[in-house]
């Protein structure tokens, strides 16, 4: 029999943090929520509790150290994107965070939110009489991928926007959970697993974004989508030089995580490209076919490259 | 469930809401506002934005435990004291509503963005931004344009400047007809207070839910429904068994039951439903329904369905061959052997259609009860009247035992022009119970319920002479029916004979089969069967056309079909304003100057079209007429207009009144119009093959001149003075020499003396029309529209993206009665053709739809909406109701294979498959450079 369903909102991270601990069943944190309810109506999130973290108010401080912008994790992507602190030193998070979904759930969806939204794959999100009509998938307990014809790996795509563009910033992030507080690179809490694409403990609450000033950025970002609006992508690149000449290329939506592709300016960007498309593990679980996505990651590198006049 | 208070529209109240439970619910069910509105569950819509602590919020996907100490504002707190807010005046001033089912939404919407837009930007800028800010809010019947000129009027006099938005207006008209207004029901769709199928409370109503198959084709071996009835707060629960009457729109293809008796043939069938106390409970008992399907081989492709079934159990046991094809249709005119051997140039080509969905935004949903007077439903249908006979014949009740009503309908485009089962469920499901029963579907259910335009496979093969005359056509057609009939015999034909217009041919045929495969069916959508053999003409005259180097827009002015002629299968033609409307299109793009001028990467397509107004046979032979409309009139002075016409956002209500409002010479608030409830109004078969404005309409014309003559008749009688003296105008009637001069209310008073209330019944019979030989009746139409669009893009020719960015439209509607509405019209069926020719498409997984929601299936955003330019053709149709024709289909044909032809000019590439995909432009292009090397 399915957990009662719950809500409590809590009040500070402690809080937050007592009511997972504390938790005998499936407990969701909800920030926005504009993913998290979308899973529940499909059916694809059965979590009995709800703890509303919305109405933190330390989460949603932008604040800048010496070395760092910080932005609160429940800074929502409407604000963030008209920050001037971050307009002025990142607009390329400014850009990241227009392209995600529309504007108006913009207003409520969160950093935190889509840096965790779930991975996306057209055999996954659906309604629960459709996964069972379709034979349930990988991700949702099945024996097999069906996107892939018949693997036992998951190949559901990594879509948050955010990260893409905060990765290729080097970005670090900053965690609480029943441990603690640690700041490690934000690539480092994402699996490459699509069935649980998150290394975060569950009980673990992001408290903010650490952003290092003083690289003098220059950055690129792409979206792939059908429309011009709302449409999760297809793929996203974002490409970061610093100063010293070295670049981080990031890809969303051609994996299970996001893949990173380091080097300098200097060297052959043709050989960059080609590591980057050989990172990716696409199959056919979106709008676009995986040969056209694939297609697409040097047409919107190079582009970037030229955006950056390194070519 | 927690004890929450929230402050709603200023109102404190205390709801006990459930812990998940969305603030959307909260809002429409415990609060009773329904103003906002439910369209996709899923926040891809914004139908349900409402504001919270002042933000705008997508209220079905937030929990409503969020509104705990908040303030919640919805559409219904805008209106102060009777006066609409001055947003909403502006929506309603533009012709901003069409159905109104998306307008709450995107009024909040665009209030939570008015203080954040710059009104000393400049006219473009602040477009685009406002374009920007209402991208998440999906609009289905106005292209948008209106809903944009509204706010961005609105936040320029908001700021004390002159707003000069709009392109010059059209020219002012005297009169009722030919007038510029909104929707007589605008103010309440705006204000958030009309009620739609979902909005309507019944007392006590309980809730349905069906089970659904998970096989494409599979039998049912036994269904046990002990567990989902021992359920506490299920009433009753309902299987395929208890109803195996079977229904279907035609007479024809009565091959459907209400849910699946022995087998089901699609994923998504009913096969059980549920009555319950709650949604939730009817939800939980269909997953303790425990259905044994034993799965058998299922057809899924056109090719799969024309073949031979072998072993296999065919999909339904008509027909005489051991296939699944359900209807083959060919005619032949002239002779086309000899077409092609006369042709100098010729060229056959292959095309390939996905199906669409008609996107509107008001899902499905119905309540149904029975009483003394026998049974009533209150349902979103565009056909009251064949949802009467299907009612009656099912539940095995008299005709006179059925009451069909039709509240405001958030769109339908097709969509829900056939008796549904869901519809004959609940009707069901309240004879069991005793009990009203409601029903609303979700987006998905929606999708799976289908009806959408058919996936199609076509080879077409035309011929011309070296001047450019159009020598022979033949078309090839194959049409995926999914797996039941619905309009499929129509569609049928209307994919070939509708092509033998706007041009003349003298040789022209063409073969349809259409089969039945295990997928939703497919039905009639706006421009029903003739939008893609459309796309593939019009793609096949740019071909020739540039292969004997002669502009397409002159190759189409030579080939025209005159006014008042035959075509080759003999429809009558009567008013035709093809010619104007290419050269309108021609002028207002600077066709001459620009063609063949751009750069690479850009182009300009042009392409033509032609449409039924109405059919001119009924879809059930029976001697009734098309349309009847009666008028009332009593001592009030208030004349009611009762017609069985169903508005489903285009407008039909206006429109009989304008017409009774133009004959008498009285003003638009004299008259009252109540439509679309079987009990109340007489017989209109139906808003379907853009047949309203010309049927209903001449019907109401007939009614009021009829009330005019029993007017004329009384002051004859009573001034000595002969009818032909009298003059019915501004309120008033009177004599040419004012010797007799009558305020309205003392003509009324003069009509109704020692007689009471006068009524009068009008009505429209369509003419004897067409030849003598079988199928010479499809596509008969008293009237026919032509029209003309050019489209201009930019192709990306490193990604395959296409961007539409202009489309100039130009469509002879006979007469505008109402220019607003035909503008909506005409602006609405370009956005439509937009999303088939870009992005619009239901892509299927063995039988299994997977973009069965708004966030993938993708209808155009305000983003990718093109600024759409409208030409209004007037040629005055000889019979239409003050010349008056359709304007709500024929739009759509030319605008697709414009945006195709536009492709072409822009990069070289052929489109023959929609909806464009950007990997094929990539492919094509690549192609042509090959070849073009090795040239």
């Amino acid at each position: 029999m399915t957990q009662p369903k719950t809500y409590i909102k809590a009040t500070s991270v402690e809080h937050a943090l007592s009511l997972a601990g504390e938790s005998s069943g499936s407990f969701r944190y909800l920030a926005g929520g504009t993913d998290v309810m979308v899973n529940k109506f499909q059916g694809n999130d059965d979590a009995g509790l709800l703890i509303d973290i919305s109405g933190i108010d330390a989460l949603r401080q932008v604040s800048a150290t010496e070395t760092h912008l910080v932005i609160g994790a429940l800074v929502c992507l409407e604000e963030l994107a008209k920050h001037s602190a971050v307009a002025g030193n990142f607009p390329v998070l400014m850009e990241a965070a227009n392209s995600v979904a529309s504007p108006t759930i913009r207003k409520t969806a969160t950093l935190g939110g889509n840096l965790l939204c779930g991975n996306r794959c057209s055999f996954y999100n659906q309604s629960a009489w459709w996964r069972e009509a379709a034979g349930f998938c990988l991700k949702c307990s099945g024996p097999l991928c069906l996107a892939s014809g018949g693997k036992k790996h998951c190949f559901s795509k990594f879509v948050s926007d955010m990260a893409v563009a905060l990765i290729s910033l080097r970005a670090g992030i900053e965690i609480s959970d029943l441990r603690g507080v640690i700041t490690i690179p934000l690539e480092s809490i994402y699996s490459g697993d699509g069935i649980n694409p998150s290394l975060l403990s569950n009980t673990a609450i992001i408290r903010a974004i650490h952003i290092p000033l003083h690289h003098d950025f220059r950055s690129v970002y792409k979206k792939l989508r059908k429309r011009e609006t709302l449409d999760f992508t297809s793929l996203t690149t974002a490409i970061s030089l610093d100063k010293t000449g070295m670049i981080r290329i990031v890809m969303g939506g051609v994996h299970a995580k996001p893949v990173i592709t380091d080097g300098t300016g200097t060297e052959d960007l043709n050989s960059l490209v080609s590591q980057a498309v050989s990172a990716t593990r696409m199959v056919d679980n979106d709008t676009y076919s995986r040969a056209y996505r694939k297609a697409m990651i040097p047409v919107f590198l190079d582009r970037s490259f030229r955006e950056l006049q390194l070519i | 469930m927690q004890q929450i208070s929230v402050t709603i529209n200023g109102r404190p109240y205390q709801f006990l809401a459930g812990d998940h439970e969305m603030l959307s619910h909260l809002i429409r069910e415990k609060a009773g506002l329904t103003g906002t509105k439910v369209g996709c569950e899923q926040g891809s819509c914004g139908a349900c934005t409402v504001l919270l602590n002042g933000k705008a919020v997508l209220s079905c996907i937030t929990p409503a435990m969020r509104a705990h100490q908040a303030e919640i504002t919805t559409i219904e707190a805008l209106a102060m004291n009777g006066q609409l807010h001055k947003l909403q005046e502006k929506f309603v001033d533009k012709g901003a509503i069409q159905c109104g089912f998306c307008t709450p939404g995107m009024v909040m919407t665009a209030l939570s963005l008015a203080p954040e837009l710059d009104s000393e930007a400049d006219i473009p800028a602040l477009i685009h931004r406002i374009k920007k800010g209402l991208s998440g809010n999906l609009c289905r019947c106005t292209g948008y344009k209106k809903i944009i000129e509204a706010v961005s009027e609105y936040v320029l006099e908001t700021a004390g400047k002159n707003p000069e938005i709009r392109e010059p207006a059209l020219q002012p008209a005297t009169g009722a007809v030919g007038v510029p207004r909104p929707y007589i029901e605008a103010a309440k769709k705006v204000r958030g207070v009309a009620e739609y199928a979902d909005d309507i409370a019944s007392k006590n109503a309980l809730h349905c839910k069906f089970l659904r198959s998970i096989h494409p084709h599979a039998l049912i071996e036994g269904i046990d429904l002990t567990d989902a009835l021992g359920l506490p707060g299920v009433h009753a629960i309902a299987t395929g068994k208890e109803l195996p009457g079977k229904f279907g729109v035609l007479p024809v293809s009565q091959d459907e039951t209400a849910m699946a008796v022995d087998k089901v043939r699609y994923a998504g069938e009913i096969v059980a439903a549920v009555a319950a106390d709650t949604e939730e409970i009817a939800d939980a008992a269909c997953r303790l329904i425990k259905v044994s399907f034993r799965p058998i081989r299922a057809f899924l492709t056109i090719d799969d369905s024309l073949n031979d079934a072998g072993e296999s159990e065919k999909i339904h046991d008509t027909g005489k061959f051991n296939n699944n094809i359900h209807k083959k249709v060919e005619l032949r005119f002239g002779d086309q052997r000899k077409g092609l051997e006369e042709a100098d140039m010729t060229a056959k080509m292959s095309f390939e259609f996905d199906g669409l969905s008609h996107g509107f935004t008001e899902p499905h949903a119905a309540t149904a009860y029975w009483d003394e007077n026998g049974l009533t439903i209150i349902t979103a249908t565009q056909v009251p009247h064949y949802l009467h006979r299907a009612l009656a014949k099912v539940l095995e009740v008299p005709l006179s035992r059925v009451r069909v009503i039709k509240p405001y309908l958030g769109g339908g485009f097709g969509g829900k022009s056939d008796p549904f089962p869901h519809e004959i469920i609940v009707a069901h499901l309240a004879r069991k119970t005793g009990r009203p029963v409601r029903v609303r579907l979700s987006r998905e259910e929606v999708f799976l319920t289908n009806h959408g335009r058919h996936p199609s496979k076509m080879t077409v093969e035309m011929g011309i002479s070296a001047e450019g005359i159009i020598r022979v056509l033949d078309a090839d057609v194959a049409i995926d029916g999914g797996a039941y009939g619905s309009f499929g015999v129509v569609t049928s034909y209307y994919n070939g004979v509708l092509l033998q217009a706007p041009y003349k041919l003298d040789n022209f045929g063409f073969r349809t089969y259409r089969v039945y495969t295990n997928k939703p069916q497919c039905g009639a959508m706006r421009g029903h069967g003739a939008v893609n053999p459309r796309f593939a003409v019009e793609s096949l005259i740019d071909d020739l056309a540039r292969r004997i180097n002669m502009d397409p827009c002159t190759l189409r002015m030579k080939n025209f079909l005159d006014s008042n002629t035959l075509t080759v299968g003999q429809y009558r033609i009567t008013s035709n304003g093809s010619s104007e409307s290419l050269e309108k299109v021609m002028e207002q793009s600077r066709w001459r100057e620009r063609i063949g001028k751009m750069e690479k990467g850009r182009g300009l397509g042009v392409a033509c079209g032609f449409f039924i107004s109405g059919s001119a046979l009924p879809i059930i032979w029976n001697e009734l007429p098309q349309s009847v409309v009666h008028l009332k009139v009593d001592f009030d002075g208030r004349v009611l207009v009762t017609s069985g016409a169903s508005d489903i956002g285009q407008g039909s209500d206006t429109m009989l009144a304008i017409i009774v409002s133009e004959v008498l010479g009285i003003a638009m608030d004299n008259i009252f119009v109540l439509a679309a409830d079987t009990l109340l109004t007489p017989v209109d078969l139906g808003s379907y093959s853009s047949r309203v404005t010309f049927m209903a309409g001449n019907a109401a014309k007939d009614a009021a001149e009829q009330l005019k003559t029993e007017i004329s008749r009384a002051f004859t009688k009573k001034f000595n003075i002969g009818a032909e003296d009298l003059i019915f105008s501004e309120n008033r009637v009177f004599s040419h020499d004012k010797t007799v001069d009558c305020s309205w209310m003392e003509a009324v008073d003069i009509l109704t003396a020692k007689r009471g209330a006068v009524s009068v019944s009008g009505k429209y019979i369509s003419p004897k029309l067409g030849g003598d030989f079988k199928g010479a009746g499809a596509g008969l139409s008293p009237s026919y529209t032509f029209g003309a669009c050019i489209s201009e893009v930019e192709v990306d020719e490193e990604t395959g993206y296409v961007k539409v960015t202009q489309v100039w439209g130009a469509h002879d509607c006979g007469k505008a009665l109402n220019p607003l509405a035909v503008e909506g019209q005409l602006e609405g069926s370009w956005h439509m053709g937009t999303g088939q020719a870009i992005s619009e498409q239901m892509t299927y997984s063995k039988g299994l739809l997977f973009n069965n929601n708004f966030l993938e299936y993708k209808i155009p955003t305000t983003l990718d909406t093109p600024d759409i330019h409208a030409s209004i053709i007037e040629t005055i149709d000889p019979e239409g109701p003050f010349g008056a024709k359709e304007a709500g289909e024929g739009a759509i044909h030319p605008v697709i294979p414009a945006i195709a032809n536009a492709v072409f000019n822009a990069v070289g590439v052929r489109i023959t498959r929609l909806p464009i995909q950007a990997e094929e432009i990539l492919a094509k292009m690549k192609e042509n450079r090959i070849s073009e090397a090795k040239i």
